[in-house]
C-alpha cells in the first residue's frame, strides 16, 4: 500500500509544480514541431496534432483531472456519511425509507441524467463535479450505513447509551471515528470511478473545454489520432493508469482492513 | 418468487415514472430549442411547427400527454430525423444495442469467471498477482482507448478484422466492439469472482470436502463456485448500466447504428423526443437487470429466498 500511496505523492507534486519547470505553455503552439516524436528535437514527450508540448499538456490535464476527483468525492463522502449514518443510526422506518432512495436511485441510468444536465446548463467545470459526486454517494451511504449497522451492537456503544451519552455526541465521538478508515478506503475507490466518468464526459465532448485539458480529453485526442501519431497517447495513458492502479490498491487494502 | 416479482414491479413503475417526468421537465427548462437554426425562422413557421408538435401547451399538459401516449407504446416523432418516429429510430438501434450487450455481457463473464477460478485456485501464487493485476488494467482503461487500440492493431495494421459499420451483424463486424465493449467488465467479474472464491475457500464445507479426496478442480466448480458468484449476480445490476454506457462510447467509435449514437446525437442536436425514448428504455433495461439480478441471487443463495 505505501509505496501506491507514494506514487500517488509524487504525481500529484509533479501536476502541481511540473508546469513551472517547463518552458512551453500547455497552450502554446510550436508550428516548426507539429506531432513531434518523443525524446527528438526540443519536446521532451513530443507534441500533439497542433504542435503542443505533450509533457506540459498532460502534467496540467493530470491537475485538472485530479482536482474534478477530488472535488466530486469530496461532495460524495459528505453526502453519503450523512445519509448512511443517519439510516444507519436512527434505524427501522427511517432506514427502510432512506435505503429505498438509494436503491431506486442506483436504478436510475444516472449516467444519463448527469449528461443531460450537461447538454441543459452548459459546460462548467462545477457542474461537472456536482454532477458526478451526486452520482457516486450511494455506495459509501450503503457502506456507511453497514458499518452503523454493525457498530451499534458493540459493547462500548451500549455502555455509552447506558450512561446516558447524548445521542449525537455518541455519533459524532464514537462512531464516526471508527468509521473513518472504511470511508477513506471508499474515498480513494471512488476516486478511479470518477476519473472514468470525467474521461467519458470528456470523451463525448461535454467534459472540460480547450484549451484547457485534462487527461480524457489527452487520451481522446490521442486516440483520434492513433493511426499517425500513436506517441501522443503513451504518457497521458501511462499515468492515468498509474494513478488508477495506485488507487484502487491503496483503496482496496485499506477497505480490507477496516471493514467490520 | 412471483411475490418478489410483483414488489419489484411495484417500486419500478413510480421509479419510471419519475426518470421521465424529470428528463422531460429538464429538457424543457433548458435554454434553446429544436427549431433554433442558423437561419432564424419567421415567427408564423415557428408558431405553426410549435403547435404541431404541441410544444405551446403549459409544461403539466405536455407531461401528461408524453406520458398518456408512452403507456400506448408511442415515442412520439422526432424532431430532427423527419419522417421517423422515435419509435423508428428506437426499433432500429435497439436490436443493435442488445446484440452489442448481451454477447459483451456473456463473454465478460465467460471471461472474468475463468480468471477468477484460475487465480483463486491457487490463491497468493505467481498467476493469481499477474491475472489480478491484469484484472485491475482491465478495470482502469477507458473503453475508449482499448477500442481504438484493438481497431489499430487488428485492424489496420494486421488487417484481419473490419473496424467500422455493422454489416448486417456479420460476426466479423461485431467481434471487435464486443471485445472492446466485454474486457472492463470482465475485469471487474473476475476480482469479484476471485474475492468470493477466497472466502468460501476458508469454510468449513470446503475442508470436509477436501477430506473426503475430491479432487480439487471438482471442489472449486462443483462446491465452491455457486456460494462466490452472490457478489458477482449482485453486480449484475451495474454491469447492465455499465454496458450501456460503454456502449454509447463503442457505438461511436466503431460507427454502430445502436441506441447509444442516438442517444448522443440527439442530447446534441436537443432532439427532446428521442433523448427522452432512449433515457426512459435505458432506465427500464436497467430495473429489469437488477430484476434478473435479483433472482440469480435468490437462485445462488437460498438463504436471500424469501
Amino acid at each position: 500500500m505505501r509505496p501506491a500511496l507514494i506514487l500517488i505523492g509524487l504525481i500529484v507534486v509533479a501536476a502541481l509544480l511540473g508546469p513551472l519547470a517547463i518552458e512551453w505553455r500547455y497552450d502554446a503552439i510550436d508550428w516548426n514541431a507539429v506531432r513531434s516524436p518523443p525524446f527528438a528535437g526540443d519536446h521532451l514527450m513530443g507534441t500533439d496534432s497542433v504542435g503542443r508540448d505533450l509533457l506540459a499538456r498532460t502534467l496540467v490535464g493530470t491537475r485538472v483531472t485530479l482536482g474534478v476527483a477530488a472535488a466530486a468525492a469530496l461532495v460524495s463522502l459528505i453526502v453519503g456519511v450523512a445519509w448512511g449514518a443517519v439510516a444507519g443510526w436512527r434505524g427501522g422506518k427511517v432506514d427502510e425509507a432512506m435505503m429505498r432512495v438509494v436503491d431506486a436511485l442506483y436504478a436510475l441510468p444516472f449516467m444519463f441524467v448527469v449528461i443531460l444536465l450537461m447538454v441543459v446548463f452548459g459546460r462548467s467545470i462545477l457542474l461537472v463535479f456536482l454532477g458526478i459526486g451526486a452520482v457516486e454517494w450511494l455506495t459509501m451511504a450503503r457502506v456507511v450505513r453497514g458499518q452503523m449497522l454493525a457498530l451499534r451492537e458493540r459493547p462500548f456503544i451500549i455502555a455509552a447509551e447506558a450512561a446516558g451519552t447524548r445521542p449525537t455526541m455518541i455519533v459524532l465521538r464514537h462512531m464516526l471515528p471508527n468509521l473513518a478508515g472504511v470511508a477513506i478506503a471508499y474515498l480513494l475507490l471512488t476516486i478511479p470511478q470518477v476519473v472514468m466518468i470525467e474521461s467519458f464526459l470528456s470523451f463525448l465532448g461535454l467534459g472540460v473545454q480547450e484549451p484547457m485539458t485534462s487527461l480524457g480529453i489527452l487520451l481522446k485526442d490521442g486516440a483520434d489520432d492513433m493511426d499517425i501519431a500513436p506517441h501522443a497517447l503513451l504518457l497521458p495513458g501511462l499515468v492515468l493508469v498509474t494513478i488508477l492502479l495506485c488507487l484502487t490498491r491503496a483503496g482496496e487494502k485499506l477497505r480490507d482492513r477496516f471493514t467490520l | 418468487m412471483l411475490d418478489l416479482i410483483r414488489r419489484r414491479l411495484l417500486t419500478a413503475l413510480p421509479t419510471l415514472a419519475v426518470v421521465v417526468i424529470l428528463s422531460f421537465v429538464l429538457m424543457r427548462v433548458a435554454p434553446g430549442g429544436p427549431f433554433d437554426g442558423e437561419r432564424p425562422l419567421d415567427p408564423q413557421t415557428r408558431a405553426a411547427l410549435m403547435s404541431t408538435y404541441g410544444l405551446d401547451r403549459p409544461l403539466p399538459e405536455q407531461v401528461g400527454r408524453y406520458v398518456w401516449r408512452l403507456a400506448q407504446g408511442d415515442f412520439g416523432p422526432s424532431l430532427v430525423y423527419r419522417d421517423f418516429t422515435v419509435t423508428d429510430l428506437i426499433a432500429r438501434g435497439l436490436p443493435v444495442s442488445l446484440t452489442l450487450g448481451g454477447l459483451a455481457l456473456l463473454l465478460a463473464l465467460l471471461l472474468g469467471l475463468g480468471a477468477g477460478l484460475t487465480a483463486a485456485a491457487q490463491a497468493g501464487g505467481r498467476r493469481d498477482h499477474m491475472l489480478m493485476l491484469g484484472a485491475t488494467l482491465l478495470t482502469s482503461l477507458p473503453s475508449f482507448v482499448v477500442g481504438p487500440l484493438l481497431a489499430l492493431v487488428f485492424g489496420l495494421w494486421a488487417g484481419w478484422l473490419p473496424v467500422s459499420g455493422w454489416g448486417d451483424g456479420d460476426p466479423a463486424h461485431i467481434l471487435l466492439p464486443v471485445i472492446a465493449l466485454a474486457l472492463p467488465a470482465a475485469g471487474a467479474i473476475a476480482k469479484l469472482a476471485r474475492a468470493g472464491l477466497a472466502e468460501v475457500l476458508g469454510q468449513d464445507h470446503i475442508r470436509m470436502a477436501r477430506a473426503r479426496g475430491l479432487r480439487w478442480s471438482r471442489i472449486l466448480i462443483v462446491h465452491a463456485l455457486r456460494p462466490a458468484l452472490v457478489p458477482v449476480a449482485s453486480y449484475l445490476g451495474p454491469a447492465a448500466a455499465g454496458m450501456l454506457t460503454g456502449a454509447v462510447v463503442i457505438e461511436t467509435v466503431f460507427a454502430l447504428p445502436g441506441l447509444g449514437r442516438y442517444f448522443v446525437q440527439g442530447a446534441l442536436n436537443r432532439d427532446y423526443p428521442l433523448v427522452l425514448g432512449v433515457v426512459t428504455l435505458y432506465a427500464a433495461l436497467i430495473i429489469l437487470f437488477n430484476l434478473l439480478a435479483d433472482l440469480a441471487y435468490g437462485w445462488l443463495d437460498p438463504r436471500a429466498r424469501r
